[in-house]
């Protein structure tokens, strides 16, 4: 497995180097330059959202500050949560007087440098409240989706609490929104080949030529179950199947559909299995709106895909549509 | 006989050296059960707190505080942050002693797992670093010189991998997939066992024949 890369213990810095000079309405901030915010600054008056994560997942997490949006983001190692100090940063520098809601993957190393950040931070005054992205389906049964991970699906999260926070709701309002949109949200995905993270000598799992993983996590965890490859339209029938008999607990028969590539996989392939998706969802009864179809969060060189479905109802189709703006995702 | 700044600068040393050799090792245990990455992050956390210059730390608490702080600066993992709130936590807990002595450690590492099951809500028994540093806390206990203890650790961190292997990891990334862990080491408690045995060094035995 080959990499274009200079030096492993630069790989993060240098990646932030060139995606802040590609897009200038990011711009890399904190001690240890390990967030990412808005060029133009904080938005007094506006709720903040501040979210965070390992590396190796881009467009997540970073690629998601923007209008609209998250405002600033704390950057682990590969694969590694943010620290503390970049925690802190990112909250601080998300705050716009009115709090800041911290939204991101449901992980420990997130978890614990959040909170540690969040008691730093108690003498400043900034209030904060938590919203953890739990939509992998594989990672838990419908009974602990507490316990599951955050995977692509938080990205609908970030839409929906991005576009209240925009409309000028309160932190105890942008906080129900992100709960709402994680609690609407729920994601699968396939593995048909690993990545192997800058540092490591070796892939992260094996997985034969002919073999794909149902469920795989997006740091390459093992899913429900490994077996030969089989037909794209294979695939995107057990997805969907599985998807839909995992329904939250109030749906409206309209869903977002997310069809993700994990790093490796063509557009084309995408489509292939949006195809499919889309078909099974028309027989199903229900409504597409809004589909996205391409890389939104990655794992490195991963070969292989998720689908999310983001249930709607009046509400989360409003936030959903309302203008946004970042390097990857545009809704005018 | 009492535990010093050179004594735990010293420590780190041999932490770092032993790095060079377990950084792949522990890569390729970690990516059986999770992303493959705790040997890299733990030899950049050892690297940062050997780079802090604990030698020159004005007590046992300063020396545990910088290592803390240089561990969390240096990574925000999950293994990482609890090993670096655990030296935290010792930092605390020694703050206002004047020596610690040797028999004193079994109590410090009791307190650097307490502090570890309150940031991580891991419990004992779930096969994670907890257990191997419970292990090594109740073995040190009594023992009242470097050797002793070290001998003590050193057997533990054995005894608690052959313990744990056969059982199931719940916590962590492999907590999703219990059953698949039976028969592996966890990878955090696995280079909590290596880690030891680099610092617990025991003297060769002297050649007393001329």
């Amino acid at each position: 497995m080959k990499k274009l890369i200079n030096d492993p213990a630069h790989y993060v810095d240098e990646t932030l180097d060139g995606l802040t000079l590609a897009f200038p309405s990011l711009v890399r901030d904190g001690a240890a330059g390990r967030v990412i915010r808005r060029a133009e600054g904080v938005t007094r008056g506006k709720v903040g959202i501040a979210s965070g994560g390992g590396f190796g997942h881009l467009p997540l997490f970073t690629g998601y500050v923007g209008r609209g949006l998250i405002d600033s983001c704390a950057i682990g190692n590969v694969f590694e949560g943010p620290n503390i100090d970049s925690c802190v940063d990112a909250i601080r520098l998300a705050d716009g007087g009115r709090g800041v809601l911290r939204l991101y993957g449901n992980y420990g190393g997130d978890r614990m440098n959040f909170d540690m950040a969040g008691e730093v931070l108690e003498d400043e005054g900034i209030r904060c409240t938590t919203v953890l992205g739990t939509d992998d389906i594989a990672s838990g049964g419908p009974d602990e989706i507490g316990r599951r991970r955050g995977v692509a699906g938080l990205i609908y999260a970030y839409k929906a609490a991005g576009a209240s926070a925009d409309r000028g709701a309160d932190l105890e309002e942008v906080t129900r929104i992100a709960a709402k949109a994680v609690a609407a949200t729920r994601t699968i995905g396939v593995g048909l080949a690993p990545c192997r993270l800058p540092s490591a000598a070796k892939p992260s799992f094996e997985l034969a030529e002919d073999e794909i993983e149902m469920g795989i996590g997006i740091h390459g965890e093992p899913g429900i179950w490994r077996d030969k490859l089989r037909s794209a339209d294979a695939i995107a029938d057990e997805m969907v199947d599985r998807l839909l008999a995992d329904l939250p607990a109030q749906t409206g028969g309209e869903v977002s559909v997310l069809v993700n590539g994990l790093g490796a996989t063509p557009q084309e392939e995408l489509f292939i299995l949006y195809r499919r998706v889309r078909k099974r969802l028309d027989d199903a009864g229900v409504n597409v709106v809004q589909p996205l179809v391409g890389n939104y969060v990655t794992s490195m060189e991963m070969q292989g895909a998720s689908v999310s479905l983001f249930h709607l109802d009046e509400e989360l189709k409003t936030l959903l549509r309302a203008p946004a703006e970042c390097p990857f995702w545009r809704v005018d | 006989m009492e535990l010093t700044v050179f004594q735990i600068a010293e420590g780190v040393s041999r932490a770092t050296r032993a790095m060079a050799g377990l950084e792949q090792e522990l890569n390729a245990a970690d990516a059986k059960l999770g992303d493959g990455d705790t040997g890299s992050m733990l030899a950049r956390v050892i690297g940062a707190m050997a780079a802090s210059e604990p030698q020159a730390a004005r007590s046992v608490s300063d020396v545990f505080g910088r290592l803390a702080r240089a561990g969390m600066s240096a990574t925000g993992s999950s293994l990482g942050t609890l090993f670096a709130s655990s030296l935290l936590a010792l930092s605390k807990q020694t703050r206002e002693w004047e020596r610690v002595d040797w028999e004193d450690l079994s109590g410090l590492l009791a307190a650097a797992r307490d502090g570890m099951m309150a940031r991580g809500n891991a419990k004992l028994g779930d096969k994670t670093v907890l257990d191997a540093l419970d292990a090594v806390a109740a073995a040190v206990a009594g023992k009242v010189d470097a050797e002793g203890a070290a001998r003590a650790a050193r057997e533990a961190v054995d005894r608690v991998i052959l313990e744990f292997r056969g059982r199931p990891c719940r916590m962590g990334r492999a907590k999703f997939f219990a059953e698949k862990s039976v028969g592996l080491d966890d990878p955090g408690m696995l280079a909590f066992a290596a880690l030891t045995k680099a610092v617990a060094k025991i003297p060769a035995k002297r050649n007393l024949t001329p």
